[in-house]
């Protein structure tokens, strides 16, 4: 009989992991208790914090390049088939985030829009009675920002009907994306953009390189390749901090390869995780099924995904002090038989000196200087071991950067030695 | 309006070798409401306020105007001209107001009986003012009713009281105050410090004022011979901006923090006891729920004060051993003020004045800077008046005071927020927060999405805050930062702490104003961060998810090191 694992969490870090496992031959289940920061995720694809490598190609003026990926990064890119990760050492792809920043990042959600290669040119922004969606002040921020100066890039605001429907002045960003899952329906804004370029051409002289749209562009599949061949310019999405329709492509696209790797997936949250002499077991709370392996991956995400939980002593103390005190963060699961701490980036964590818990007035949020406690709190996992049999991988895991491109790297090497 | 007094005999009205009549500084409740009854009684003003109208004790204080039951022992004037000061706000500005009824548990301690026999003959007593503000009579409750009326209530108690209080937009009564005044011709400057109060070197009369805005860094001089501070907490720093010492406006400030918890967790306001026996209360309001509050002398940054966690776990424990439910609630934020209490040095915090006085700094050698100190919200009114007669005394008008009668802007005619939501088109809720905020004035947001459509939509969507009204109060409001927006609309206060509306509001402000869109962005991070700085202080499991889900989608896109780049600039 094979070898069998579980892998907890259905994240990026989960799905590589399996997806590494199950090219070994391996038998991989994969539970999953619902969206964390992958689902929610906002098709960046980072590989480090980008706001440091922004700052400090800034400082030096130098171009912002794209680093070094491993292959197994690649291959595991290339079968969820929903990135763009550029050659090493090329230009960095750069993404508009509705906020107004022009920003690098290592790869994009093909539907978000890169305007990393164009220069001396103008994007496009389509006008929508939408909240959120002002074409103006978003062309206006955008232009202002340090790269598209730089790149002498121009972001020009003009009238197209690209809504169909009065309600879609209304519906979330969501529902509009899922709209446009429909072909006719994307042939048809397909037309209108066309129409839009035509007349811009007409009233004016400049070179238009692309069109940049909200995150509206399909939640099954991405739509922007097939639109933008109708269009005969890139079309692309705006970046959305959380919860748009690229978290939504994510889910599509791991049904897809979960599908295709064979993995079964169980939807429910594990409870408990123990160790029966040489095998472990995991407990998924829903159905109170046992699902029993030789290994276990927890690729559960951080505080984000309520994997782990910030749960002070004092939460617990009614009118008086606490019954009994424990340390302020815990994991979601129990486990018998596998040790498991956390830990703050490399400080472990104990019940420490106050029966109240830690303050964290000004430690919880990141600032320039310094990484978030509640970005660095985690299980301890050196090399992405827990202990004999165990592995973790992704967000859970203490003082590794909240980045994609880290958790499937973790993800790969839980699945390539578990 | 018109002077009965002869021009020859006035002291500076009119004259032309100033440009106002009066520099009132300080945009709290003291200042505009001096600015608001100077400039009806036909005086010409200038208001000068440093950071924002309402930024210091005015907004961030209880959000009451109560008859101050807990003043009653020492201080039964203030008791009354409080209780007769809040009938009078809630005449002219009806819209602003909402009850709060409270609920007094009385503890099973030794003398319990008697105890609550004593406090029944209190709120006796504090019956008589209840009609001066249309409230209600107090009643005596069994454990039992208590209980029915308010279930999550719990602790060792004999029964309870209860009582009936007027809840207040602090930062609302400020500017619809401001609003009036500038209408009735008075200059505003907001963000605009005064950097010196220039005054003669022979007499010591006042000559003009120099101001900078903070925010272009452009300096100014208006000339003037009066000059009001009624800087709160600030007193003695503006009066050293005049050459006064700094003793000469002394003021003894106590830091005030107060805990916002998602949602009404309570229809009663409940009061309760600190572990060193301090009156506390959870109180239902507008969409919230606010815990409050600590009094502690306050040493530090006026420009900067913040709650702590310290802080914020003394008053949970407090408010747990009557509702504990309070420990496993959403907190999503906290707010600090400093108030601004006379000066006496012995005594303990909770048993300083309220009372209120006006410092005529003339034997101190600067005669025409008068300062205001003390106060407090419910009497606020009160106190303008008090400072305005002088200042008509002083040029000799006749003129009495009229702001009990005349509404302020907005509080003129009742608006029916289900047909206006109709009319505009927009989510009823959203509608009657609007109407709340601005009475009739709504109707001014409302032509304006009449006029373009697209204005109706929302920005901040837990208030929830439509583009309308925050184009609104920029243009009408001076408001000139993400941060004022927030302070006058309520907007990115709510669960998701402006994670969704921050950035759109900074683009909206940055049209409005004519500002480079980088600004707007700085200032969309700079408000983001601090609104995170003072929720991380009252931190529980389920805010730290959203925390950390909101790291992730700032990171994402706005980058966390905004902030840091923009020091110096407007927040």
């Amino acid at each position: 009989m094979s070898r069998r694992v579980v892998v907890v969490g259905a994240g990026v870090a989960g799905l590589s992991a399996a997806f590494a496992a199950r090219k070994r031959g391996i038998d991989v289940t994969i539970v999953s208790a619902g969206a964390g920061a992958s689902a929610l995720g906002s098709g960046a694809v980072d590989d480090q914090p980008w706001e440091a490598w922004f700052s400090a190609a800034r400082a030096l003026g130098e171009p912002l390049r794209a680093r070094a990926l491993g292959d197994d990064v690649r291959a595991f890119s290339d079968a969820l088939g929903i990135w763009d990760l550029p050659p090493a050492d090329g230009p960095a792809p750069l993404v508009a985030t509705a906020a107004g920043r022009v920003r690098p990042a290592r790869g994009r959600d093909r539907g978000l829009l890169d305007v990393g290669s164009y220069r001396q040119t103008t994007v496009l922004v389509p006008r929508a009675p939408r909240a959120g969606w002002d074409a103006d002040a978003i062309a206006a921020t955008l232009e202002s920002e340090f790269l598209s100066r730089r790149a002498e890039l121009r972001f020009l605001p003009v009238d197209a009907p690209i809504l169909r429907f009065v309600d879609e002045a209304r519906i979330s960003d969501v529902d509009l994306a899922m709209r446009h899952d429909e072909p006719s329906r994307l042939s048809w804004l397909g037309d209108r953009l066309r129409e839009m370029l035509t007349n811009t051409r007409r009233a004016c002289s400049t070179t238009v390189s692309a069109v940049l749209l909200g995150p509206w562009l399909g939640a099954d599949h991405e739509r922007a390749t097939t639109l933008s061949s109708r269009v005969g310019v890139p079309v692309g999405e705006v970046l959305v901090g959380v919860g748009s329709a690229a978290g939504l492509r994510f889910e599509a696209a791991r049904q897809r390869l979960l599908e295709q790797l064979s993995v079964q997936l169980v939807n429910g949250r594990v409870t408990m995780l123990r160790r029966v002499r040489e095998r472990m077991e995991v407990v998924v709370a829903e159905d109170d099924a046992t699902l029993v392996a030789d290994a276990v991956v927890l690729a559960t995400g951080g505080i984000a995904a309520g994997s782990i939980m910030y749960s002070p002593p004092d939460q617990r103390a009614g009118e008086d002090v606490p019954t009994t005190i424990s340390p302020s963060f815990s994991y979601g699961i129990e486990t018998i038989g596998v040790p498991i701490t956390l830990a703050l980036g490399s400080d472990r964590i104990d019940a420490g000196g106050s029966i109240f818990g830690p303050a964290l007035d000004t430690s919880a949020w990141p600032s320039r200087a310094r990484v978030g406690a509640l970005e660095l709190v985690g299980i301890e996992a050196s090399g992405g071991r827990v202990c004999q049999d165990v592995f973790a991988a992704g967000d859970v895991v203490a003082g590794k950067r909240r980045t994609v491109l880290e958790a499937v790297a973790m993800g790969l090497r839980a699945g390539q030695t578990v | 309006m018109v002077p009965a007094v002869p021009p020859a005999q006035r002291q500076t009205l009119g004259r032309d070798d100033i440009d106002v009549d009066v520099v009132v500084v300080g945009g709290g409740v003291n200042g505009t409401g001096v600015a608001r009854d100077a400039a009806i009684r036909g005086m010409k003003v200038a208001l000068f306020e440093r950071n924002d109208l309402a930024f210091g004790a005015s907004g961030n204080n209880s959000g009451m105007i109560h008859g101050g039951p807990r003043y009653m022992l020492n201080d039964p004037k203030v008791t009354a001209t409080s209780c007769r000061d809040s009938g009078y706000i809630q005449a002219i500005a009806p819209h602003l107001l909402f009850r709060v009824p409270f609920l007094m548990p009385a503890e099973n301690t030794g003398r319990a009986k008697i105890m609550f026999a004593l406090t029944d003959a209190f709120f006796e007593a504090y019956d008589r003012y209840q009609p001066l503000k249309r409230g209600k009579r107090h009643a005596m409750l069994t454990v039992e009713e208590m209980q029915k009326l308010e279930p999550g209530l719990r602790g060792r108690m004999v029964g309870g009281f209860s009582f009936d209080e007027w809840g207040i937009d602090g930062v609302r009564l400020c500017t619809a105050n401001v609003v009036d005044a500038h209408e009735r011709g008075a200059r505003i400057f907001v963000g605009t410090t005064v950097e010196r109060i220039e005054r003669r070197q022979d007499s010591g009369e006042v000559v003009a004022v120099h101001y900078r805005d903070r925010m272009t860094g452009q300096t100014g001089m208006i000339r003037t011979h009066t000059v009001v501070n009624a800087t709160g907490a600030w007193a003695p720093i503006t009066t050293s901006l005049g050459g006064i010492a700094p003793a000469r406006a002394r003021v003894r400030p106590g830091k005030g923090i107060h805990i916002i918890y998602d949602r009404r967790l309570v229809n009663y306001a409940i009061t309760s006891r600190t572990i060193d026996g301090r009156q506390i209360f959870i109180a239902p309001w507008q969409n919230t729920s606010v815990v409050g509050t600590t009094d502690d002398d306050y040493y530090g940054n006026l420009d900067d004060v913040r709650a702590t966690s310290e802080e914020v776990r003394y008053l949970v424990q407090g408010i747990a051993r009557v509702f504990p439910a309070i420990r496993t609630a959403r907190a999503i934020g906290t707010y600090a003020g400093v108030r601004p209490t006379l000066h006496v040095y012995g005594p303990l915090e909770d048993e300083l004045s309220r009372e209120h006085e006006i410092i005529d700094h003339a034997p101190h050698g600067a005669p025409g800077v008068y300062s205001m100190i003390g106060g407090k919200l419910a009497s606020y009114r009160m106190f303008a008046e008090e400072m305005t007669d002088i200042l008509a005394t002083r040029f000799g008008l006749s003129a009495q005071s009229s702001t009990h009668e005349k509404p302020l802007p907005g509080g003129d005619l009742v608006i029916d927020a289900a047909s206006l939501a109709e009319q505009m088109q927009i989510e009823p809720i959203a509608a009657r927060r609007l109407t709340f905020r601005h009475g009739s004035r709504a109707l001014r947001v409302a032509e304006r999405v009449r006029e373009r459509p697209r204005e109706a939509c929302t920005v901040c969507v837990c208030e929830p805050v439509i583009e309308a009204e925050v184009r609104h109060v920029i243009r009408h409001e001076w408001a000139r930062s993400v941060a004022d927006v927030s302070r006058r609309t309520r907007l990115g206060l709510g669960a998701c702490g402006g994670m969704r509306c921050a950035a759109r509001c900074g683009q909206i402000v940055a049209q409005e104003l004519g500002l480079s869109p980088q600004v707007g962005l700085r200032q969309a991070a700079n408000f983001l961060v601090k609104q995170a700085q003072t929720r991380a202080v009252a931190l529980g499991p389920e805010q730290a998810r959203q925390e950390a889900l909101a790291i992730g989608a700032v990171r994402a896109e706005l980058g966390v090191d905004m902030p840091a780049e923009t020091e110096g600039l407007a927040t």
